[in-house]
């Protein structure tokens, strides 16, 4: 018996049975992190950073923190509403990458010599951010399924996944192996929420308006975050990425002009 | 890619170029599905006529056979369905909710 199965094979059906699975969830994350306690390569040496270079980088690691912490009580809330038992079969999964997330951070902000990453995270925080994390949660707790699920999984997740994809790039050894393994997960995310989303615009198209509006509030407080993130990793001019490209992709195909 | 190619046609009425896959080092799925998938080197990375990009999250998806318009394929690490059109002359995949 072959030790492969063509995915292309299955019916819609049985592959959004096999993708929403925990089963699914957990051999996918042994593949990139069962050698990897904490995100990283246990022999990875930490580079020396100048002090300016790690204040930025504690106030951008800081600020993930908003946003996972955000994410993690999105998600474990949305449990709760959620439309069917395979969406909350998913949204278990997330509620555990987002937990790792936040875990895996604040041990890179301890590396970084933060003696209080609590007390650290509320004196960093961007105003923004917060606010965001405070709309997105009113959403969860009106029980405003589409909603939460626009702001959290198209929105949040989109620029997360861009902003990190380019930290990884630029970043340190050590946090940009940490932040590779979230943007593995943020692919998860995200494409769970386009596509619950998609499927939905399909047979209601009278919830685009309502979700427009959303956008219209939402979209603003993330981008303008981390616009400033990647000002801080020293990211800016010419060389800046296009923080909207994706988001905008994907809010494009779901229909929502920019 | 390097991946056997088991017969070969550019008759477009003819049955289908088939391909043996090897695995890729891709490990964002469970082990069983992973040579179906690889990481994308950008526009400077070409396609195999059984490859196609995820619009979603920018993963190669890989096919047993030829690609062809109309051919429906899934990207497991973003959970999208995607269905094969021809743009510019190129094979995309575009999402199918």
């Amino acid at each position: 018996m072959a030790d492969w199965q063509d995915p292309h094979k299955l019916s819609e059906g049985e592959f959004l049975d096999q993708v929403h699975s925990f089963e699914f969830w957990f051999e996918a994350v042994e593949g990139y992190l069962h050698d990897r306690p904490y995100g990283f390569d246990p022999n990875a040496v930490d580079e020396e950073m100048d002090d300016r270079r790690k204040d930025g980088l504690i106030t951008t690691l800081c600020n993930y923190c908003i946003g996972e912490t955000a994410a993690l009580e999105a998600s474990s809330g949305m449990i709760g509403f959620a439309p069917d038992r395979a969406s909350q079969i998913f949204l278990s999964t997330q509620v555990v990458d987002e937990g790792r997330h936040l875990e895996v951070l604040i041990r890179r902000l301890q590396m970084l010599g933060v003696k209080d990453p609590e007390a650290e995270i509320d004196a960093r925080a961007n105003k923004s951010l917060l606010r965001f994390k405070e709309r997105l949660l009113e959403l969860v707790d009106s029980q405003d399924w589409e909603a939460a699920v626009f702001a959290q999984n198209v929105i949040l997740e989109s620029l997360e996944y861009t902003v990190f994809r380019n930290h990884v790039q630029t970043g340190d050894k050590i946090t940009s192996q940490i932040l590779q393994g979230i943007v593995t997960d943020e692919r998860r995310h995200m494409g769970f929420g386009e596509n619950d989303l998609g499927r939905r615009l399909r047979v209601a198209p009278h919830m685009h308006d309502r979700l427009d509006k959303i956008k219209r509030e939402l979209d603003g407080l993330v981008l303008a975050t981390f616009k400033q993130t990647l000002g801080e990793l020293g990211i800016e001019g010419p060389k800046a990425p296009d923080l909207a490209h994706d988001y905008l992709n994907a809010v494009a195909r779901l229909g929502f002009e920019s | 890619m390097n991946d056997t190619l088991i017969n070969d046609t550019s008759d477009e009425l003819a049955p289908r170029q088939m391909y043996v896959l090897e695995e890729t080092g891709f490990n964002e799925v469970p082990r069983k599905f992973r040579r179906f998938y690889r990481k994308w080197g950008g526009p400077s990375d070409p396609l195999a006529p059984n490859e196609v990009v995820c619009p979603v999250c920018k993963i190669v998806i890989r096919s047993l056979q030829e690609l062809r318009v109309g051919d429906k394929v899934y990207c497991m690490p973003c959970m999208s369905r995607l269905i094969v059109e021809e743009e510019n002359g190129l094979l995309v995949a575009r999402v199918n909710y």
